[in-house]
């Protein structure tokens, strides 16, 4: 490469001041407003559209030198797509990474919540591919804009009482839709409905990225957020008539791995992390 | 006994250890040099620099070497490289009445003051792969110089009032695509920026299909002329304007007939379509969209794709489409796990009531 | 001219983590951990916030526009400063019985409620336990606090934003090295 150009004249966390500041100035208002999706200029990151870049972006202009940071996607710190955030911000910032979501004061995650609960003093953000939860109801971003500003959301009712009518429950298993402090129509990212719960109340704040579709929104802590529901058709999570196959938790979201070409299932924990460590305490507890 | 794939880390570098190994190829062959591609393969630096939304032949060639000739990586690489970059200022429009021609062609008219000029282009090489070395031409020397003034041809008719009028300065003074999302419903100079980042395919659709009856369009390629504009900034310090350079571009101006409508006058209409470098294909791809996309404004029924400004806008720009439709190689096990679960559930309620209908027979 | 920040990258991240704290967990004051120098009328900790969060592509309002402190914003931010407060993303309030009632300021519109200005106000001090109860999203249960020198109007003005929700304005109290946020959602109780 000429001399022009300098591959080390990147900024620490890779964005420039501007545009921290813009993500942060937005960041502010999506707090201020739970569940509202804040429109954001989102940058060209250095990772693919639908690869993490709203999340990316949200932990780049969050991220300082003596954070720790966790990375998962699916529940897992080591698949391939955390591995490569975690590199990334590791060689743009330089910050610590961790796989204990205990010890980790920013986590970064696609498609799933800690198993372990979460403190006041950290953040989650969370990777979102698509923000507006009416999207797939009405393609017009003009449209939804206008049902989100009259609180109208009789079209998602709709949706929901079709599938109990032709199912005979919620046909939705994951991105299922909230209500933020009873206000906005919310998307809680591709979580499983499993994970819905653990949104209500949390005590740690909430991000939500969507570098694609350039929108930013937030859930403040020990906010009322409630998965849709009807009165005789209650919200339920999932649940596995088996435990985890290396851990034993009945109490995880389990993967289904197909063990042998005979078909063979086996149930795993998606949250590794809360599967180690909970082998970790078996093991000391039986050394004792 | 199970155990959770470990080591992402480690296949991703035996990943790009891989892929440095494929790109370079047979090291017994010379590596491409910035200078061979910029020279040689100038149409694909012009695209990269285009849809990259930057104007730099050396990073674009760059990034045609790295991504070892996928111009849509290439571009993706040159984006992501420019996200990063201050911004010094802005420069004064570009003036393309003063372009330095070196290619003008109008379908519009048979002769146009200042002449057609077809330059170098592929229009008429009858597409026979040529086999063995490229032949050497000498320098040829032109007949005469190119005319000194070559006003636009939509010049020509605006002075008879039959072409729809642009005031000079008339436009609102435009938002960055590159600072400030995209909102709806989008101006024209928002829609024309997003239009000049998206994808050339991707517009060569959108605009085919205007052709085909997919909205009211009756286009004639009024001009369309390539060559080299000078670049100008006005620094506040210095309060005059400084020239920086120049750079290569290629203009389109549709006419489209009208007919009438939403207050305005019968008369022609414009389609306008501008890229950095020759992009001729594009600019004009662009032209056509870009007159689709003014249904609105000019009261025409607005039924087609290339019409719907949400549709082709939110789904132009390559990066974005190559990123999320590629995403699904990603693990969704999870989302998968919990489909798998409704499904069985819902399979189960359905053998049940089917085996409850029997019994009731 | 005075400086700004000594270390600007990691001097606004820091104080901005707090002001995201203070702004989802309302009603609690946190400690800005990096103060700026400041030209009168403004504060350190209020010259912090805008610091840390104004650019160029943001305007600022001033209550008390003194020359001084208009040109250090300018010069350090690039911000644009704005005469009429409705324009403002963002307004120092450096005498907050003076100043003007909040509907003067940007609540957003109904599409686009985060087009709305952000206060950021001078006041003597926050008292923890005592004063008034706030309750919204972020506050567990309830939280209450006094905030000293602020004009008994403007909780009956703030008081009749409430029913614009999603529209309204967003309010960092600064005093000391202390910044308290009071987001739109943030309800007063009445007792």
């Amino acid at each position: 490469m000429s001399s022009t150009y300098n591959s080390n004249a990147y900024n620490f966390g890779f964005l420039d001041e501007n545009t921290k500041r813009m993500l942060r100035r937005a960041l502010l208002k999506a707090v201020a407003i739970p569940g509202y999706q804040v429109p954001f200029g989102s940058r060209e990151m250095p990772l693919p559209y639908g690869w993490g870049t709203g999340g990316i972006q949200v932990t780049a202009a969050l991220l300082g030198p003596n954070d720790v940071l966790k990375v998962i996607d699916q529940g897992a710190d080591d698949t391939t797509n955390a591995v490569n955030i975690r590199r990334f911000f590791g060689r743009v910032a330089g910050v610590a990474t961790t796989e204990r979501t205990a010890d980790a004061s920013v986590i970064q995650t696609r498609h799933r919540i800690p198993e372990t609960p979460l403190r006041e003093d950290q953040l989650l953000v969370f990777q979102v591919p698509e923000p507006e939860p009416l999207r797939t109801l009405e393609p017009r971003e003009a449209e939804t804009r206008t049902m989100h500003a009259l609180a109208d959301y009789g079209l998602m009712h709709v949706k929901l009482y079709e599938d109990i009518a032709q199912y005979g429950h919620i046909a939705t298993s994951y991105d299922y839709p909230v209500m933020v402090d009873g206000r906005f129509l919310t998307s809680p990212s591709p979580i499983p409905k499993f994970d819905n719960p653990k949104l209500d109340r949390s005590p740690a704040l909430m991000l939500f990225g969507a570098g694609r579709e350039k929108r930013l929104y937030a859930i403040p802590p020990y906010t009322r957020v409630e998965s849709l529901a009807f009165d005789d058709h209650p919200f339920e999570i999932q649940r596995w008539e088996h435990r985890c196959a290396i851990c034993n938790a009945g109490d995880s979201y389990l993967d289904e791995v197909v063990v042998d070409d005979r078909g063979t299932r086996m149930f795993v924990c998606s949250d590794t992390d809360y599967c180690s460590q909970r082998s970790d305490n078996a093991a000391t507890e039986e050394a004792a | 006994m199970y155990v959770a794939v470990k080591g992402g880390e480690r296949a991703i570098a035996r990943s790009l250890e891989l892929l440095a190994e494929a790109r370079r190829g047979d090291t017994a062959v010379p590596e491409l040099e910035l200078v061979q591609i910029r020279q040689q393969l100038r149409l694909g630096v012009a695209r990269v620099m285009q849809e990259g939304s930057l104007y730099d032949e050396e990073l674009a060639a760059l990034a045609i070497r790295q991504a070892a000739g996928d111009l849509q990586e290439a571009i993706f690489l040159l984006r992501a490289y420019r996200t990063t970059l201050p911004r010094f200022g802005y420069t004064e429009p570009l003036t393309t009445q003063a372009m330095r021609v070196r290619r003008r062609v109008s379908g519009t008219f048979k002769d146009i003051p200042g002449g057609q000029v077809l330059g170098p282009t592929y229009d008429y090489t009858q597409r026979l792969l040529e086999f063995g070395p490229s032949i050497q031409n000498e320098t040829v020397e032109a007949d005469e110089p190119l005319a000194a003034s070559m006003p636009r041809v939509l010049d020509l008719l605006d002075a008879e009032a039959l072409i729809e009028r642009i005031d000079p300065g008339s436009d609102p003074e435009p938002t960055d695509l590159t600072r400030d999302p995209l909102m709806f419903p989008a101006d024209r100079a928002t829609r024309l920026q997003n239009l000049a980042r998206g994808d050339e395919g991707f517009l060569l659709g959108m605009a085919y299909s205007t052709q085909r009856g997919y909205a009211e369009s009756h286009p004639f390629a009024g001009e369309i002329r390539m060559g080299e504009v000078d670049v100008l900034i006005c620094p506040e310090e210095l309060g005059f304007t400084i020239e920086i350079g120049e750079i290569t571009l290629t203009e389109c101006q549709m006419i489209n007939q009208f007919h009438g409508g939403n207050g305005v006058p019968p008369q022609f209409t414009r389609g306008y379509g501008l890229t950095m470098g020759e992009g001729e294909r594009k600019a004009m791809a662009m032209a056509l969209v870009d007159r689709s996309l003014r249904c609105d404004e000019l009261g025409e029924a607005a039924y087609a794709p290339a019409q719907n400004q949400e549709f082709v806008l939110s789904h132009s720009d390559n990066v974005e489409a190559s990123g999320f439709v590629q995403h699904l190689k990603l693990p969704h096990y999870v989302d998968f796990q919990a489909e798998l679960s409704l499904l069985r559930t819902l399979s189960a309620q359905q053998r049940k009531a089917s085996a409850g209908q029997e019994a009731l027979s | 001219m005075l400086a700004a920040f000594d270390h600007p990258v990691f001097d606004s991240q820091r104080n901005f983590r707090e002001l995201l704290q203070a702004m989802a967990r309302p009603a609690m004051p946190r400690t800005l951990p990096v103060l700026p120098p400041a030209p009168a009328p403004a504060t350190p900790a209020a010259m912090a916030v805008l610091l840390t969060l104004c650019d160029t592509s943001t305007t600022v309002w001033l209550q008390q526009p003194h020359d001084a402190l208009a040109q250090h914003l300018r010069f350090h931010t690039g911000a644009r400063l704005v005469q009429e407060p409705a324009e403002a993303d963002f307004a120092l309030i450096s005498d907050p019985q003076t100043m003007p009632p909040l509907t003067a300021f940007a609540l957003g519109d109904s599409r686009y409620p985060d087009r709305s200005a952000s206060l950021v106000l001078q006041v003597e001090g926050f008292h923890p336990g005592t004063g008034y109860r706030f309750a919204g999203p972020g506050i567990r249960d309830t939280e209450r606090v006094r905030i000293d020198g602020l004009p008994e109007r403007f909780w009956t003005e703030r008081a009749a934003l409430a029913p614009r929700f999603p529209l309204g304005i967003d309010l960092y109290f600064v005093a000391a090295q202390n910044v308290l946020a009071l987001p739109r959602t943030t309800r007063k109780l009445e007792d």
